[in-house]
């Protein structure tokens, strides 16, 4: 342990003093080291590239590294007063509960009640406390009551990623450590599942990873934020912090709230609100109470985010596009399931991006699998090119040994292998030149997903490219690079199919978008009309972009 | 397998059960299709095998057929041994000869076929009817099972339809490799191109269990509750007296008119 480095605050439910963590065979640490401390009833927020060891420095605190993730620890960790090692990883769970980024990660695979109540039968609390405690969290997270018995692995991405959510919150422990929650749920359980987890508890300390920052940040109380090289790059006050450190969370591809954007966009200009805007109702507040002047300056500055916030340019004239693939009176099933969807009519125009929209488990993969002729219809047909798929979990797409040669048989054409240098520039422009002799599986969660799209993308192969959450996981320079090459493929002539929760992200990229629940395709629009649908959206599970009320403003202020 | 709780009391009879009954009922019968060297015994036992998957679950014939396929092929082998290399059976001849209920005449061959068949359908009648997470339940509660062995348990039990959701993935990704739909049925030489890719994902997952257990507060120390444990009812008395007695009375046919 550094001597150098002061004692742990015994005052504090956890603090890290210069900790250092390598993962054997390993050239450098995957993160620190680390000084960071987290107080009785704080909400801390943990943000940072991906690939920073954010979820490293989470597994730390209860001794899961390096007791039973083998690691190499340096430095000095306290939890809740005491040394890590003063109690089994399982020991620590009574008082601190862990949710991981991975649902899988924290769901064991029992039925949805027997994974809530797990924890606490471990904690041998009364039947009866544990069938309340197991009740009022299925309520709270809005957990459907048919899915009690069903087994976690049958249930969507979405659906499994609330149960664990559900189960982390049964425990009631007096530390949170939760990691990326609601990187997979639509946005109205994504807001509910914020606003749970945010709700001050006497004494309950909150540490969340999260990249989704909207509606998140006014419950937090101070943000520190890991840089690539694993080191605490910035800590402070959220809203003072994204407006001071701007420039440095851009250049370290870290996720600032849109507020933030804005904010530092009228500061440009001069108009920017005396206290740095926490959230969009703050930015609103400011802008409607600007004079005639300020108005037109805050226009001027907004002018750009309302441009990106928009598809770019006027899009292919629509009697030059051909069609990419068509359902007709389709009824799409998982592989070997139950029709989820009926009666689907859907084209896709090559040049085009389409968004899919939907709340968890209304069916947003099985139609993109089906769309690309991946899963054969119950009933009705399929025109068009085969298409290619990012799957929500992208280690299913993994079939070699490394990163390198994942690249490479991407690019290769059937018995040839691929040019000189090729696998470089794929691996260089996706941000793997460092872990390119890694193993898939070795990855983190956003390097995952990056490669996964890489290999998808890199051999031009697919007219149509169905997209399925590409988003989740990824930090803000993956996420704006991905968006970037999204559009460039369009403009190359294919057909992209992009399934999101994000509906900032789908107003963006997508003219068009359907909506998928109640068994079917519930609208099939330009997005913009779809998102200033509110009873479609809520009737979806959805809500507006968050960036909507400021487009609003913009379109009622034009001169 | 997940249990269909919702279907009607009948249809799902066996599915109810309380497991460790059932689990000792199939065994005895397991016991009494090993030692038992005849043909007609091995037939009765799948016939109510597969008689009470269909009547007292939710299996159709098609399927209960296309279970039988699996254990056919193994028992085949033995059969084909014993035709084919008369001088390595001895052994199964001699058991078919000392045997208590066997029947003269029958090939040792075929019993052995049958046997095959007949302890794969017993097995898969527990198996198939039994909720993993009940099982355990009844083992930790009843036979005090440890914790940390019983969830170990649980996760084997429940790898094989994880396997096959894991495969289903694989398999999609591939055919969009391809460009080409999967088959309903995986062919020989995509089985075998399985196999490492999901022993590698059978590593992870129970790896990631491991570490979801202890995160959430699995230990061997300490006081455990166990929620929603299987409890003995009327019904598991009638299933194991019923089995039973039919045990018996074909125990008793054989002998007599062996």
């Amino acid at each position: 342990m550094p001597g150098a480095l002061p004692a742990p605050d015994q005052g504090c439910v956890a603090a890290w003093r210069g900790v250092t963590v390598r993962y054997p065979h390993q050239p450098r640490d995957a993160v620190g080291p680390v000084t960071l401390d987290l107080a009785p009833g704080e909400h801390l927020l943990l943000l940072g590239p991906s690939g920073a060891g954010k979820s490293t420095l989470l597994d730390t605190l209860t001794g899961l590294v390096p007791n039973v993730i083998p690691a190499a620890l340096d430095g000095g960790i306290t939890a809740l007063g005491s040394d890590p090692a003063s109690r089994t990883p399982a020991g620590w769970s009574r008082d601190i509960a862990r949710h991981f980024q991975d649902a899988d990660q924290t769901l064991c695979g029992m039925r949805v009640e027997d994974e809530i109540a797990f924890a606490l039968e471990n904690q041998g609390l009364d039947p009866g406390a544990i069938q309340e405690r197991v009740a009022a969290a299925m309520r709270q997270v809005g957990i459907n009551a048919a899915w009690r018995e069903r087994r976690t692995t049958t249930l969507s991405g979405g659906e499994r990623q609330l149960v664990a959510l559900a189960a982390t919150l049964a425990q009631a422990s007096r530390v949170l450590l939760v990691d990326e929650p609601t990187s997979h749920l639509a946005p109205l359980a994504a807001g509910r599942l914020h606003h749970l987890l945010m709700t001050r508890a006497p004494g309950r300390s909150v540490l969340i990873v999260d990249h989704r920052l909207d509606g998140l940040i006014t419950a937090i109380d101070r943000v520190a934020v890991l840089g690539r090289d694993g080191r605490i790059m910035v800590e402070g006050q959220p809203a003072a912090l994204f407006r001071s450190h701007a420039a440095e969370l851009d250049a370290a591809g870290v996720w600032r709230p849109l507020a933030s954007q804005i904010d530092t966009a009228l500061a440009a200009m001069g108009v920017a609100p005396p206290r740095p805007p926490a959230n969009i109702a703050d930015v609103m507040t400011h802008l409607t109470a600007l004079d005639r002047t300020g108005q037109t300056r805050a226009r001027q500055a907004l002018e750009p985010l309302v441009a990106a916030a928009l598809p770019s340019g006027p899009g292919p004239e629509p009697g030059a596009r051909t069609v990419a693939a068509r359902l007709c009176g389709a009824d799409c099933a998982p592989f070997l399931g139950p029709v989820v969807l009926r009666n689907v009519d859907l084209t896709i125009m090559r040049g085009e991006i389409l968004g899919i929209l939907g709340a968890n488990g209304a069916g947003k993969s099985t139609l993109g699998l089906s769309l690309a002729g991946l899963l054969r219809l119950k009933a009705g047909s399929r025109d068009g090119a085969a298409g290619g798929v990012a799957f929500q979990n992208p280690e299913s797409q993994f079939v070699s040994g490394s990163v390198r040669e994942e690249v490479e048989a991407a690019l290769a054409a059937p018995g040839s292998k691929a040019r000189p240098g090729a696998v470089e520039t794929v691996l260089a422009g996706w941000g793997l030149g460092h872990a390119a002799s890694q193993h898939p599986f070795e990855l983190s969660h956003g390097q995952k997903r990056r490669l996964a799209l890489a290999t998808l993308t890199a051999g031009g192969r697919w007219p149509l490219l169905v997209l399925d959450e590409p988003m989740a996981g990824l930090d803000a320079a993956s996420a704006a690079s991905l968006a970037a090459r999204i559009e460039a493929l369009a403009a190359e002539g294919h057909a992209i199919a992009l399934i999101t929760h994000d509906m900032d992200l789908a107003l963006r990229l997508c003219r068009r978008s359907v909506v998928v629940g109640e068994g079917g395709i519930m609208a099939d629009a330009a997005t913009t009309d779809v998102m200033a649908d509110p009873a479609l959206l809520a009737r979806a599970g959805l809500a507006p972009p968050v960036f909507k009320p400021v487009l609003d403003w913009f379109g009622e202020a034009a001169p | 397998m997940s249990t269909p709780r919702s279907a009607g009391p009948v249809a799902c009879f066996l599915d109810q059960l309380h497991p460790l009954p059932k689990l000792i009922v199939c065994l005895i019968w397991l016991v009494a299709a090993i030692m038992v060297f005849d043909a007609r015994f091995q037939a009765i036992t799948i016939i109510l095998a597969a008689v009470a998957l269909m009547l007292f679950s939710r299996f159709s014939v098609w399927l209960v057929l296309g279970l039988m396929v699996p254990f056919a092929l193994f028992g085949a082998g033995f059969l084909t041994t014993s035709i084919l290399f008369r001088d390595g059976s001895d052994f199964a001849d001699k058991m078919a000869a000392e045997a208590p209920f066997v029947s003269e005449g029958v090939s040792a061959g075929i019993v052995l076929f049958l046997r095959a068949i007949a302890c794969g359908m017993v097995s898969a009648l527990f198996t198939l009817t039994t909720d993993p997470g009940d099982l355990v339940k009844a083992l930790m509660k009843n036979w005090r099972l440890s914790p940390r062995i019983g969830y170990a348990l649980f996760s084997a039990l429940n790898l094989v339809p994880d396997l096959a959701s894991e495969a289903q993935q694989i398999r999609l990704a591939r055919a969009m490799k391809r460009g080409r739909l999967p088959r309903r049925i995986p062919g020989l030489a995509e089985g075998f191109s399985l196999m490492l890719p999901l022993l590698a994902f059978a590593i992870r997952r129970a790896s990631r269990a491991a570490i979801a257990m202890e995160a959430r507060g699995l230990s061997r120390d300490g006081p455990r509750t166990i929620l929603g444990a299987p409890v003995l009812a009327r019904r598991d008395g009638v299933f194991a007296a019923l089995a039973l007695a039919l045990l018996a009375v074909a125990l008793v046919q054989v002998w007599l008119f062996r």
